[in-house]
């Protein structure tokens, strides 16, 4: 089947910043992936009388007296994002490109927590008496100012949002900006805040697992997901594939996870928010088959967190065991760490209505 | 790259363009509403508010396009439907179509009554989420005209609608599609109302962007919606078109949070871009139809910009006299508006203009001026210290 629409990529990966709930920095993300499934945190929601497992990233987390210094009024979503963003361009070994590198920040719900923040402003002291530094902070666009400042990038900057493949299609829009030569290369990721009333929200429309476990491969009906949080950031560039973790072959959407040769290792997006069905039919018996989402929680910007793995697991030569291993359709998974040869990985996934997104991750080559 | 000397292949026409606005629904309409010099603000009476302000409401908003609780996605749709009726677009199921669309209010879960449900009684009505979620800007519209291609909403604040012509023009220029629905669309609403009260820069009388005496800006809704199109795709149709989009730029200041960085190199540079993908010179633009806001820090920067590039008899407006600030909507109308211009060969008065101010280098017209040329600007500033340029063209 012909792709609707697709991209003919040919760019690098030179550098890769996470922060998530199990800490900051692409070490401790790797830990993560070694060390396998981690009961996340539990968080009182007093409104609802509830208790909740949330992949939350820690406020001690985002402690950091260089790269946020200037930026101390700023809410989470947007040190999150900055903190990410300053880790990819020191993964790279590069510095600060000025106005020949340009930032793109995918969000589903941006700064949601904030604009609660200033409704509460607005019902407790009234319209004429809200907070202007709230306003200005709630703004989905904020975070990207706040890393163009700290990191003194001059470059074409821009937020994008959707609710389905919201990373894939920034990640296609990065690759777009290399081939028209608007910028040599682009910090580009997601963030999203899994705030108090998100999540009342999430758990009143998707319920959450109460043991905090993600199940990725119960397809369906899909088990209770667990919002997560956090932001991951990758320098991409159309050079310098000597320093790479991987080259992106292909951002294809709306074609099915087929239309290339076989991969090495399957990464997929499957996190309990949708039926996964559509995986289910979809999944080579081939191919080894993996999903971090218990890594990181459920949430729409989560294939940026699976895509900084299969980088992570080309690098490295590795692959990682998927963390949660409940296999009740008895599907080929990948199930155990070690050394692997990974020459192409495919990241896909899938909607509600069973649209596809596929990135393709291959190893560099000089 | 794209620009003057294009070939089929690689140009981008503008086949097809769909405003609504306080200035008119249509561009028929609007256009008329230009030539009289009308002000269409009032007081707010969408919503309760103590704020005492005029704003810039789209007085009816056809039936047949209402979306229930979704101002934002009624004008969106109430433009799209006029750009794809000038483009002669019917049934997109076939052809590949991509759909990207600026804005600020949409793409926020800002229920005030929700909000304020949960805060009460730790419940709320789903069906506000359900709507959200739903509402995706660019997700709905382009699951409402069946476009299968690339979709995306942008929410790069008030320079979203510009960034979302400039996206889709990358989209067709690389192939993603063949066909793009691109523009802006915002609703007026109480939480921008209130916040851009608080950052001191609400006019309590009608905005004067440009002008000596200019005290702040005066919001708006509405929509501007461009049909973009690949040469070859318009021939392959039978669809002929004099206009073009040659070149976007796009900068960021890396200064401040909500403030325009002093010397407009970020503005300078968004517009040396553009001029440079176009592949034209500053001195072959006939007019520019600016961001003018009507602030004291946005128009004196980007007027001293504009000048220090184009010369103080470089012909500028501002057409947000007659919609006010639009937010997320304003790349999109402004450049269907000043697609119009070239189209039509000339641009109203810039409304609200009457002083000079010396510290400005340019002189907005102040009646309704022919236009000889071919190339014309539209430019966005936006929160966050993004800075976008379209440069238009008739070939």
């Amino acid at each position: 089947m012909r792709p609707l629409y697709w991209g003919n990529c040919k760019m690098n990966v030179l550098g890769i910043g996470i922060i998530f709930a199990g800490g900051r920095g692409i070490e401790r993300y790797e830990d993560a992936l070694k060390r396998g499934w981690q009961r996340p945190g539990e968080f009182d929601v007093p409104r609802i009388q509830k208790r909740l497992p949330v992949y939350a990233v820690a406020q001690e987390t985002l402690a950091d007296k260089l790269v946020l210094k200037k930026m101390r009024r700023a809410d989470k979503l947007s040190k999150m994002a900055v903190l990410a963003a300053s880790d990819a361009l020191q993964d790279s070994g590069t510095e600060s490109a000025g106005n020949r590198m340009g930032i793109i920040l995918s969000t589903a719900f941006g700064a949601h927590q904030t604009t609660f923040d200033f409704l509460d402003t607005i019902i407790d002291y009234g319209e004429t008496q809200v907070s202007p530094t709230i306003f200005s902070n709630s703004v989905h666009n904020a975070a990207v100012s706040y890393i163009a400042s700290a990191l003194d990038i001059t470059g074409p900057t821009l937020t994008v949002t959707r609710f389905s493949f919201p990373f894939q299609s920034a990640f296609q829009l990065a690759q777009l900006w290399l081939l028209d030569g608007r910028c040599d290369s682009v910090l580009v990721g997601v963030a999203d805040e899994c705030g108090e009333v998100m999540r009342f929200i999430f758990d009143r429309k998707l319920s959450t697992a109460p043991d905090g476990k993600v199940r990725p491969f119960h397809f369906s009906p899909a088990s209770p997901p667990v919002p997560g949080e956090g932001s991951v950031f990758f320098l991409v560039s159309g050079k310098s594939p000597e320093k790479a973790y991987c080259r992106i072959d292909d951002i294809a959407f709306n074609c099915g996870p087929g239309f290339k040769g076989a991969s090495d290792i399957d990464l997929i997006d499957s996190d309990g928010t949708v039926d996964g069905t559509a995986y289910l039919k979809a999944l080579s018996p081939t191919v080894p088959v993996a999903a971090y989402s218990p890594l990181f929680g459920s949430l729409m910007t989560g294939s940026a967190f699976n895509c900084a793995a299969g980088a992570l697991m080309i690098k490295r030569q590795t692959h990682y065991a998927s963390p949660v291993l409940e296999n009740p359709h008895r599907i080929n998974l990948l199930d155990i760490t070690g050394p692997a040869r990974i020459d192409l990985m495919r990241s896909i996934g899938y909607n509600c209505s069973a649209e596809s997104a596929v990135i393709c991750l291959r190893k560099s080559r000089l | 790259m794209t620009g003057k000397t294009d070939t089929e292949k690689t140009s981008v026409l503008i086949t097809g363009l769909g405003v609504i606005s306080a200035a008119g629904a249509g561009m028929a309409m609007t256009l008329e509403s230009f030539r009289r010099g009308e002000r269409n603000a009032g007081a707010v009476s969408l919503f309760t508010t103590s704020l005492e302000c005029p704003v810039f409401e789209v007085r009816q908003i056809p039936s047949s396009f209402i979306v229930e609780k979704s101002r934002t996605l009624s004008l969106a749709l109430c433009a799209v439907d006029e750009a794809l009726s000038s483009a002669s677009l019917g049934d997109l199921t076939r052809l590949r179509v991509g759909v990207s669309i600026g804005t600020t209010v949409a793409s926020q879960l800002n229920d005030l009554e929700f909000y304020r449900s949960y805060r009460q009684s730790g419940d709320a009505p789903m069906e506000v989420v359900d709507r959200y979620l739903k509402g995706n800007i660019a997700e709905f519209i382009a699951r409402r005209i069946s476009a299968r291609g690339p979709a995306l909403t942008v929410v790069n604040a008030c320079s979203s609608g510009t960034d979302a012509i400039g996206m889709a023009f990358s989209w067709l220029k690389n192939g993603l599609c063949d066909i793009a629905v691109a523009g802006g669309a915002d609703e007026l609403s109480l939480v921008p109302l209130c916040g851009f009260s608080s950052l001191g820069i609400v006019n309590q009388s009608l905005c004067s962007p440009f002008d000596r005496d200019r005290r702040g800006l005066n919001l708006g809704e509405g929509a501007g919606i461009l049909i973009l199109e690949t040469g070859a795709s318009a021939k392959l149709r039978g669809k002929s078109s004099e206009l073009r989009i040659l070149g976007y730029g796009a900068s960021a200041d890396a200064y401040h949070l909500t403030a325009p960085r002093p010397d407009g190199a970020g503005l300078e540079a968004s517009l040396d871009k553009a001029l440079a993908e176009a592949g034209i010179k500053p001195e072959e633009i006939c007019f520019v139809n600016a961001h003018g806001t009507g602030t004291t820090d946005n128009d004196l920067v980007e007027g001293k910009v504009l000048g220090r590039m184009f010369g103080p008899d470089l012909k500028v407006l501002s057409t947000k006299g007659f919609t006010g600030h639009t937010l997320g909507a304003a790349g999109g109308l402004e450049a269907a508006f000043t697609a119009a211009g070239l189209s039509e060969g000339w641009i109203p008065s810039s409304p609200g203009f009457r002083n000079k101010d010396e510290e400005i280098p340019l002189t907005p017209v102040r009646e309704e001026t022919m236009i000889k040329g071919r190339y014309a600007l539209s430019t966005s500033l936006a929160f966050g210290g993004n800075n976008a340029a379209l440069v238009l063209g008739k070939l």
